[in-house]
């Protein structure tokens, strides 16, 4: 049941974020076609030519390299299973990112990360939610960000806060579609956005405060 | 007569930062409610906050570009299961 639903998720939306990085691939047509065939040269080529951005959706997503790394190899046999079923109604890259959401989310649902009610279940202890401000202007953070440094704070997220992020302000998803894929409401998706930035406000105020970055 | 300041909804700093959720997700919110643009215009703390959070939504765009590359064994995993090592489950 879950993978045909992952496969009709593929299929029948078409996903505005991605689309804006979704510039056509020389070869990558003849690729896929020979793949559906069976080549696995025109697979390998697939893999080269999408590992990049399949792996680093699955680490946004995770924070976490081994992790990431098993959910990308996952994604790419699932894709070797189902490229047949691919119809080219949305852009390739579309179809095998929109997959690989939903592969990351049934992993950390398997993982009982309960996306289900995300307001009751992953929100983090008090000490990790942000507190209002009504703070000292002592430190803007207008162009003083880079994107190392955001990273950085995106990976440190409470898993729910970066979900939600990384879908709604990285991958340009909307607020029905986050709520659609976590089961969660629309007003629940907007909450948890906005508890992250005010997460990532504070830690990008205070970096001296965050690790070293994503976990091995 | 009426006195058109009598009406007006004035908001402290804590019922303002409870509707930025709501703002930031319906494009043209401020300009619609006068109450969160007069609060906007009069507490430097919540517009340095609002013009914070901005910036990191914008930001965010900077990840959009994919730039972590997996390790060498993702692929030789991928390719020992293609390979009859193990059929792809």
């Amino acid at each position: 049941m879950l993978q045909g639903q992952l496969m009709n998720e593929t299929t029948t939306k078409q996903q505005p974020g991605a689309f804006r990085r979704n510039p056509p691939i020389a070869g990558e047509a003849e690729a896929i076609q020979s793949a559906q065939s069976g080549n696995q040269d025109a697979f390998s080529k697939l893999y080269a030519l999408h590992k990049r951005r399949v792996y680093t959706l699955c680490l946004r997503m995770l924070g976490n390299v081994s992790e990431a790394e098993d959910m990308t190899q996952e994604a790419f046999l699932h894709l070797f299973r189902k490229i047949g079923s691919f119809r080219g109604e949305s852009a390739f890259s579309t179809w095998l990112h929109r997959l690989t959401v939903n592969l990351v989310l049934m992993h950390l649902r398997k993982k009982g990360l309960q996306l289900v009610s995300l307001e009751e279940t992953i929100n983090p202890s008090d000490d990790d939610t942000p507190k209002r401000d009504f703070g000292s202007l002592d430190q803007r953070l207008t162009g003083s960000v880079d994107r190392v440094t955001l990273e950085r704070a995106v990976a440190e997220l409470p898993p729910g806060y970066r979900l939600v992020f990384v879908l709604h302000d990285v991958e340009g998803y909307e607020h029905n579609e986050i709520a659609t894929m976590l089961e969660c409401s629309t007003g629940n998706s907007k909450s948890q956005l906005h508890k992250a930035r005010l997460k990532l406000r504070d830690m990008l105020r205070h970096p001296e405060t965050m690790g070293e970055g994503v976990a091995k | 007569m009426t006195d058109p300041k009598k009406d007006e909804i004035v908001l402290d700093c804590a019922e303002f930062q409870e509707q930025l959720p709501q703002m930031f997700a319906i494009q043209g919110e401020i300009e619609e409610r006068p109450e969160l643009r007069a609060h906007l215009a009069t507490c430097s703390n919540c517009s340095a906050l609002v013009r914070d959070l901005e910036y990191i939504a914008e930001q965010a765009r900077l990840l959009m570009e994919p730039t972590h590359d997996p390790s060498p064994e993702v692929w030789s995993n991928i390719q020992s299961k293609l390979t009859g090592h193990g059929k792809p489950n």
